[in-house]
């Protein structure tokens, strides 16, 4: 087992830089994913940890040794393919069996731990079998199994469950985290889907457009957000970012939004005067009558999403929409007038012109 | 208005109370009429024809007078056929293993190459584009005694001897084999790239984070991978090679056939005993003679070819 340590990784398409210096240390053991939209640099950095694509500056090393040179076999490490990459033309023992193709054992030890692979994964009665006979599910297992039977020292997962419906998808991110505390194995995760990130990563790594935004755990990230993007890129729905203005008065600063101005707690220092005030939607609740509230914003009901145990609902603000919460059983009615509310505490206060957290 | 409408209704009575799935049926065979009559004229009619004239002693001249299987005692006792069937399952032998072999080196390294790949492909298309006679012609100079010939040059510039080729009973077949190869190297070289192109580079990283050789990955995963490609070039070029006629009718044309009928393939020899000799009785048993070798190479192929 080993921990993985990136210096200044730069990548470069031609003239384009795609990844601009990544500073980033991983932990033996740790499970770590790296969240991003499209094109932000998350595989391209994986697949340079592979070793599948050059590396024009920095340096990466594996377990307290460079590897920038060492071809992705010499490594130590293992990769499951968001396409899966398992032969069609090879049975199930035999595509997990491929990765012990260049070990130095013998015939009966390789198909021991092709077995014992298979137990792990729940693979055993389908051994035989041809990928085209296996569920999306199972393929993605037989994925898996390749890359544990050679007990690498670091996994690396690129994307796996993106080719898999919701239902097996959260059935699958189950069974890696299962894994991943059963062998205590370095993982490094690679996905678009902020859900897959929080409910698996020990740490989360957020980047956009080849840089590290944040680094920290689940709830960090999801409490502290370092800017706008990261606000509105972890948790579901989407954070209400909103502009606003800070007033200070005698060292008072009070928000001018919504129906009254809001008292900001003194802890929160100096503030610029143009700010972005973020809300989660959870937080930002339908009001009953006259109830009071911090921060009360008012507008009329555009749409409304019922998902069972809550109700969100779309509320015409300030030209645009903002997502707020009610109770499941009594939503407000379409076109419906509403008072929003939302405490103080919940407020995240950004810069508004650096978008930095405050 | 109401009238028109009941017409409408009673002009499409048949075609409106067909259900969605035959009326689809109907479009289909109408489409498909056109071209199966022209092929039951063209081909199949002609076919049936050779299978009836193979029994008759038709020679253009005379109505032809059944003969029963006496065509193909002929043949069967025919020294010349023997040489010619010979003849062609060499070309067949030699031809479709070193082309496949050839066009495939060629496809994989030219894969790996982004410099100038379109022009190299174009390159090596060209041939398949030309015409057979002129090819064959320029292929004739080029095994020419000295000074013409291009390589009896070079072997004499090295101080090698001079090598007679089409003049040589050995060394003839080999010789019109050569360009028959390198006129349908571009076609293949086309089809095996398509085929290494749809093989997902993902298989080739997962190998490579396994660390196989690339030896490995060619024979484990290249290879099993193009097997569809692979069926289809050796079944589309084992006809090709079975039915050779243009390179060895131009490359020979003083002398059709070669020395001694060392390149002589079945389709000159048919050409020759229908329009030479106008037995068309003997050539047309000579014609189901190579329809039943096609047809066992091509159903064997596939045999051997397919899932094992």
């Amino acid at each position: 087992m080993a921990g993985i340590e990136l210096q200044g990784l730069v990548k470069r398409y031609g003239a384009t830089q795609v990844v601009h210096g990544i500073d980033l240390t991983v932990a033996d053991g740790e499970f770590v994913v790296f969240v991003g939209p499209s094109g932000c640099g998350k595989s391209t950095t994986l697949r340079m940890i592979a070793g599948l694509e050059d590396i024009d500056g920095g340096e990466i090393s594996i377990g307290g040794k460079v590897v920038n040179r060492l071809e992705p076999k010499d490594r130590n490490i293992a990769m499951v393919f968001q396409n899966y990459a398992i032969y069609p033309h090879m049975s199930v023992a035999e595509n997990i069996g491929f990765g012990l193709h260049t070990a130095k054992l013998d015939k009966a030890e390789k198909r021991k731990r092709v077995e014992q692979v298979a137990g792990i994964l729940g693979l055993e009665p389908l051994l035989e079998r041809r990928p085209s006979a296996l569920s999306g599910g199972q393929r993605q297992r037989v994925a898996i199994g390749r890359a544990m039977v050679r007990d690498p020292t670091v996994f690396l997962f690129d994307e796996p469950l993106s080719n898999l419906d919701a239902q097996l998808r959260a059935q699958m991110r189950l069974e890696i985290k299962r894994l991943h505390q059963r062998l205590g194995t370095t993982i490094v995760f690679v996905t678009h889907d902020q859900v897959e990130a929080m409910t698996l990563a020990d740490r989360i790594v957020v980047m956009r457009d080849g840089r590290i935004l944040q680094v920290g755990a689940p709830m960090e990230l999801y409490e502290k957000p370092a800017d706008v993007f990261t606000a509105r890129f972890i948790g579901s729905p989407t954070m209400n970012v909103l502009p606003g203005r800070v007033v200070t008065e005698a060292g008072i600063a009070t928000l001018a939004l919504g129906e009254k101005p809001v008292a900001l707690p003194t802890t929160v220092g100096t503030v610029p005067a143009d700010v972005l005030v973020g809300v989660r939607p959870q937080q930002l609740r339908v009001l009953a009558g006259d109830e009071p509230a911090d921060l009360v914003l008012t507008g009329s009901v555009a749409v409304i999403e019922p998902l069972g145990s809550e109700t969100f609902v779309h509320v015409e603000f300030g030209g645009g929409l903002i997502l707020a919460s009610a109770p499941a059983k009594s939503p407000p009615a379409v076109g419906a007038a509403v008072r929003l509310g939302a405490p103080v505490a919940a407020l995240t206060l950004f810069d508004a012109a650096s978008e930095r957290a405050l | 208005m109401s009238l028109s409408i009941d017409n409408q209704r009673s002009g499409g009575r048949f075609w409106g109370g067909l259900s969605l799935r035959r009326k689809q049926v109907v479009w289909a065979w109408a489409f498909l009429a056109v071209p199966i009559l022209f092929y039951a004229l063209i081909r199949f009619y002609p076919t049936v024809e050779a299978f009836y004239l193979s029994t008759t002693n038709w020679n253009l001249f005379s109505k032809p007078g059944f003969v029963g299987l006496a065509n193909f005692e002929r043949l069967w006792a025919d020294v010349v056929f023997w040489q010619v069937f010979r003849n062609t399952v060499l070309y067949l032998a030699i031809g479709t293993p070193v082309s496949l072999a050839l066009a495939f080196t060629i496809a994989y390294h030219l894969d790996r190459v982004r410099f100038l790949h379109g022009f190299i492909r174009a390159l090596y298309f060209l041939p398949f584009l030309t015409t057979a006679a002129a090819m064959a012609w320029v292929w004739r100079w080029f095994y020419q005694p000295v000074p013409i010939g291009m390589i009896n040059d070079l072997l004499s510039s090295f101080g090698l001897p001079q090598q007679p080729f089409l003049r040589s009973t050995s060394q003839a077949l080999p010789s019109v084999l050569a360009p028959a190869i390198w006129a349908g190297l571009g076609f293949q070289v086309v089809i095996f790239l398509a085929g290494l192109r749809a093989i997902p580079n993902t298989y080739y990283e997962a190998a490579r984070i396994d660390g196989v050789s690339n030896l490995t990955i060619l024979r484990r995963i290249t290879i099993p991978l193009l097997k569809p490609t692979i069926i289809f070039l050796v079944v589309f070029s084992s006809i090709g090679f079975l039915r050779i006629f243009d390179q060895v009718y131009n490359m020979t044309s003083g002398d059709p056939g070669g020395p001694l009928n060392a390149t002589k393939p079945l389709v000159l020899m048919i050409y020759q005993t229908a329009f030479s000799s106008f037995e068309m009785g003997y050539a047309a048993a000579q014609t189901v003679v190579l329809f039943l070798v096609l047809l066992a190479v091509s159903f064997l192929q596939l045999r051997l070819l397919r899932d094992r």
